[in-house]
């Protein structure tokens, strides 16, 4: 900024001393990079050697050699993982559910009715109280009910294994996998990362320095089935296809299936990652080095410390500033009506077409549009739709205003009236681990990358890929009933 | 945070101008130095404990964020010792200075551009040799630095004792063994930072002087060149090595008189100081 | 009704053609303006490299080296001739120094693009040449001096041929083909021709590299057979004839027959890196030497991935794990080993 300045002036000194350089710079023969490093180590070396005093009997840090011989053994090393992850996503599925429960009934059970209550006392319009309460509060509240226990069990969990210096060795061990993907090994942290939330999973891609890896791995990370999209997943499971099985193997086959989602999800990421290496990226930089760092005691409130407030709370905050916009498009949508029609049931009905034909409907397509900012919100939106289109005045609780049904025949019978099979069941578990990445992941992705056409492609592709999948199953289904 | 009464700009330096245009450059890196007499960074390899020690050292007065512009992390504190305020940047982890990524660019960028008052270099005490490579391109670019050898007492489980004093010779900037877990030698470093940063402490940093005879030649007309006329500049060796290489940021900085150091002469540095302040 | 839309078909179409900039007679105009710069720019680059090497340029050499007519060459040099490019004196063609200027300006950015290409992308070996053929000639010498600094002001193209600087002169080609190489001599690779670009490309498929370290132990009208950077290679003179080397001193050459790498160290096992091979660059390269991979270094194998792939190694008392592909790229020394 300042060049113009300083070479308006006599032959400033910096000019000539650039210039010698400049010719000093052609007598060089080699790798001046090289020469420095290697001048540096040595002097390095030297130093340390001084000031170092080993033990004459070497003791080697034998602990941290077992362990390591341990973890990534060909016979130990998978199921160690196995075990370890299986008991992680275990601890926070069960373990979220308590304190969701907690925080539903705080923020919508009890202070929910409160602000309708002082809402009237104020005397708000029916449609300011319905807006703010019952569009922006309820919908913000529920995201909050939903994401953040898991997230606050997830993350500290994820910290403390990764402060304890066992994740390298899970990138050490799946490399080869990941390699043959054209990825980086550190690609499964970060995806291990996006089980719990995409958009904390594509920050945790920065760990890979490597240009062309990185990018995969932001990418695939939409593959990685988040918590946001698992109640979606148990509720369809355990309604629809757990109750195709005797009642003892219900429980056993729900799982099994939303399981089978995950690792499509998983085979998706390798197969898009593939394509992705050999095609659109294949200009990038790439490079490889993996660090396998000592084990060190986990600091445990630390862990949680910096998780809190590191990830859990920058993914929540992420999620409610979406959320606010959203709850007040819900609200209006299913209240606002043009020509005696909400302007919901208007979208529904001209989604339906293309619903039906990828074996959903008008209803689900609706919800995931305006279930953009999380994928918490859809199963609630999509009951409220279908209360609205259905016109079943049994359940809900008003047009634009979110629930849920506790009980699980109540609600296969809402779906059912709804037009809901079997087909719609399983399209919606894949669709919703095939669709567009949530708002907060969405506009992650473009912090993270800069650049608004990665953003497009990681939103457009799983999109395309979603419609691909559910059309070609549903014309499959169709052709066999 | 909470501070109040805030002291004027840049009170730790000697010439008003430099201060100046070194608080545009943090400025530019993000760090304002309203409420701060001394800037700290923090450098480090990466799984060295920074954060322990970046954690005791400013306690729960830290925020994280993005570096301006770039997505790495980073955090910021401050803490106070013998009456002085001090900011702690903490760099991302690195294993050299050499800008082979965006890491190390960063890093690299802070400690030329943002002339902190001190930097404190974590080395982690049972992998010396890689950390030291780190440690001495450190003190090629700046000469105001404090070493901190971490992880004592594990590498005393592994039998190995590392002689700080020897060190501290060799190196010419105070070494401080610590066992950051344990908060301990966290003190010392408080103290070793102050000492550096008021000048009580002055360095003598250890410098490179075995380049292969492939450069050697080159690189000392250059040096001579450089020193002639910029003869207050803390790193000439370190710049003519960077210009050889053909480092475009270092090109541009000299050009335009972000190089430097309290009392760079020249006319180019004055304009452009002047220019930066408006 | 039919009429209106007779008129908007037939503007439309008309603009379609017409239009400046869009239409198809502008962007044909343009593309054949694009070609004409391209063949003068080829014929400058072709006459210049053949003054340096001291041999002369002719007419026919033009038409070869941009594979066109000779009718369409003469009448491609008097066209340059005219823009006082080259000089036809006593039928002897020569550059004239805006011509010179030029051709050296396109050698430049031919060469830093190619640069850029080895350093900065992964864009593989073989396309370098092609790419940087078509983007020498829409790059300005601006352009051409910002991507020089960029890239640190490179010395040398990846295929070991110096970057002429603005206003310098180009250097002669180094060296000797390695078909004329001495029997059981250690030689260097300087330089390896990229023109045509399938020898290239066979050449890079197979791993041959400047800086390489060959020796060349028997030769044939049919073949040739020499040793580099630890494997025989056997190519046709033709091959070879694109490789030049220059000799190194004995002394360089004492472990060149037994090289070891690093991907052929067994758990267990240590010993001492000599260095990174000269396929190891850009990224790569400053990578692994920043991570302590610097010749002298002692190295361990410490465990093996289940996969069987990566490694981690052991250096400089950090455990660092590399794919067999970069261990492949180091090349290391058992006997010279102190234990760690």
């Amino acid at each position: 900024m300042n060049a113009d300045q300083a070479d308006a002036g006599a032959e400033s000194p910096a000019e000539d001393i650039l210039r010698t350089a400049q010719r000093l710079r052609q007598g060089i023969t080699g790798d001046l990079h090289e020469y420095w490093v290697e001048a540096i180590y040595a002097d390095a070396a030297r130093i340390a050697d001084r000031a170092v005093s080993r033990p004459e009997k070497k003791a080697r840090p034998t602990w941290d050699r077992t362990i390591d011989r341990i973890v990534t053994s060909r016979l130990w090393g998978f199921p160690i993982m196995a075990v370890l992850f299986t008991g992680m996503f275990w601890i926070t599925i069960s373990g979220a559910n308590i304190p969701s429960g907690w925080i539903s009934n705080l923020l919508i059970d009890r202070i929910c009715p409160l602000l309708r209550q002082s809402a009237d006392a104020v005397g708000f319009p029916w449609w300011l109280k319905g807006l703010l309460v019952d569009g922006i509060y309820l919908c913000t509240a529920w995201i909050i009910a939903v994401m953040l226990p898991p997230m606050a069990i997830f993350f500290p969990l994820f910290t403390i294994l990764e402060d304890y210096g066992y994740l390298p060795r899970v990138a050490f061990n799946l490399d080869n996998l990941f390699r043959k993907a054209g990825a980086h090994g550190k690609q499964s942290m970060s995806m291990m990362m996006g089980f719990g939330c995409n958009s904390a999973g594509v920050v945790a891609t920065r760990i890979i320095d490597s240009p062309r890896e990185r990018l995969i791995a932001i990418l695939t990370n939409n593959f990685a089935l988040c918590n946001g999209r698992w109640p979606t997943q148990f509720l369809i499971a355990s309604v629809f296809i757990g109750s195709l099985v005797p009642a003892y193997l219900a429980g056993f086959v729900a799982a099994a299936s939303v399981t089978g989602i995950a690792m499509l999800g998983v085979a998706a990421t390798f197969v898009i990652s593939w394509l992705l290496s050999r095609s659109v990226l294949k200009g990038e930089v790439s490079t490889f080095s993996l660090e396998l760092p000592p084990y060190r005691p986990p600091r445990i409130w630390q862990a949680i410390y910096t998780s809190l407030l590191d990830r859990t709370l920058f993914v929540l905050w992420r999620a409610i500033v979406f959320a606010v916009p959203a709850g007040a498009v819900i609200w209006l949508s299913a209240n606002l009506s043009i020509g005696g029609q909400s302007i919901a049931e208007h979208f529904v009905n001209l989604l339906n077409p293309i619903g039906l034909l990828i074996g959903l409907n008008g209803v689900i397509l609706f919800a995931y549009v305006v279930a953009i900012p999380a994928n918490e919100i859809v199963i609630p939106t999509i009951l409220m739709l279908t209360v609205l289109t259905t016109g079943s005045t049994a359940m809900g609780q008003g047009a634009g205003v979110l629930f849920e049904i506790q009980s699980e025949g109540a609600l296969r019978e809402l779906l059912h009236s709804g037009g809901w099979t079997l087909l719609t069941a399983v399209n919606l578990m894949l669709f919703s681990l095939l669709h567009n990445p949530c708002s907060t992941t969405i506009y992650t992705i473009y912090r993270e990358t800069g650049s608004a056409r990665w953003t497009a492609i990681a939103t457009l592709l799983p999109l395309a890929m979603g419609f691909a999948v559910t059309f070609t199953v549903a014309a499959i289904w169709r052709m066999f009933t | 945070m909470s501070e109040t009464n805030p002291m004027p700009n840049g009170a730790g330096t000697a010439c008003g101008s430099c201060s100046l245009n070194r608080a545009a450059n943090l400025k530019r890196l993000g760090v304002t130095m309203d409420d701060w007499d001394y800037v700290v960074a923090l450098a480090g390899n990466p799984n060295v404990g920074k954060s322990t020690v970046f954690n005791s050292l400013t306690g729960l007065r830290q925020h994280t964020g993005n570096w301006p512009g770039k997505t790495v992390s980073r955090a910021e504190g401050g803490f106070e010792f013998a009456g002085k305020r001090f900011k702690l940047v903490d760099l991302p982890g690195t294993y050299s200075l050499l800008s082979t990524s965006l890491d190390e660019e960063i890093a690299r960028d802070f400690i030329l551009f943002g002339r902190p008052d001190v930097t404190l270099v974590l080395v982690d005490a049972t992998r010396l040799e890689r950390n030291l490579n780190l440690v001495l391109q450190v003190l090629e670019i700046t000469d105001r630095a404090v070493v901190c050898v971490n992880m004592v007492d594990e590498a005393r489980r592994h039998g190995m004792t590392v002689d700080d004093r020897q060190l501290a010779r060799d190196l010419g900037v105070p070494v401080i063994p610590a066992a950051a877990r344990f908060g301990r030698g966290i003190p010392e470093v408080l103290q070793a930072i102050s000492d550096v940063a008021t000048g009580k402490f002055e360095c003598r940093p250890h410098r490179l002087h075995n380049e292969p005879p492939a450069i050697r030649r080159s690189l000392n007309e250059l040096v001579t060149r450089i020193q002639d006329m910029y003869p207050d500049l803390p790193n000439a060796r370190w710049v003519a090595m960077r210009l050889l290489a053909g480092d475009d940021h270092v090109h541009a900085a000299l050009r335009n008189g972000d190089l430097g150091s309290a009392g760079m002469h020249g006319a180019t540095g004055g304009r452009t100081e002047s220019g930066r302040a408006v | 009704m039919e009429n209106v839309s007779l008129v908007i078909l037939a503007s439309l179409t008309a603009a379609l053609v017409l239009l400046p900039k869009w239409g198809l007679i502008a962007r044909w105009r343009e593309s054949r303006r694009m070609t004409e710069k391209c063949r003068r720019e080829d014929a400058l680059k072709y006459i210049l490299k053949r003054e340096v090497n001291g041999q002369t340029p002719t007419l026919n050499g033009v038409a070869g080296a941009l594979e066109i007519h000779s009718n369409k060459a003469a009448e491609l040099l008097s066209e340059m001739e005219r823009r006082g490019l080259i000089s036809f004196d006593c039928g002897q063609l020569r550059l004239r120094h805006a011509g010179r200027e030029l051709a050296l300006h396109v050698i430049r950015a031919h060469r830093l693009w190619e640069s850029y290409l080895a350093d900065q992308t992964g864009v593989e070996e073989a396309k370098w040449h092609h790419l940087a053929e078509r983007k020498e000639h829409l790059m300005t010498p601006d352009e051409a001096e910002e991507l020089s600094a960029r890239l640190g002001h490179p010395v040398r193209d990846p295929h070991g041929d110096a970057i002429p600087t603005v206003g310098e002169e180009l250097a002669a080609d180094a060296g000797q083909s390695l078909n004329s190489a001495p029997l059981n001599a250690v030689m260097q690779i300087e330089h390896i021709e990229d023109e045509p670009e399938t020898v290239y490309a066979q050449l890079s498929a197979v791993g041959i590299r400047p800086g390489m370290r060959v020796c060349v132990f028997e030769k044939s009208p049919e073949r040739i057979r020499f040793w580099a950077d630890g494997q025989e290679h056997v190519l046709a003179p033709i091959l070879a004839h694109n490789i030049s080397v220059i000799p190194l001193p004995e002394s360089a050459g004492q472990d060149l027959f037994d090289e070891e790498f690093l991907a052929g160290l067994k758990p267990g096992q240590n010993a001492r890196i000599l260095g990174l091979t000269t396929a190891c660059r850009g990224a790569e390269r400053r990578r692994l030497l920043d991570l302590g991979f610097v010749p002298g270094t002692s190295i361990e194998v410490e465990m093996v991935s289940p996969g069987g792939d990566p490694t981690a190694y052991r250096v400089r008392g950090t455990l660092i794990a590399l794919r067999r592909e970069q261990a492949r790229l180091i090349r290391i020394s058992t006997s010279e080993a102190q234990p760690l």
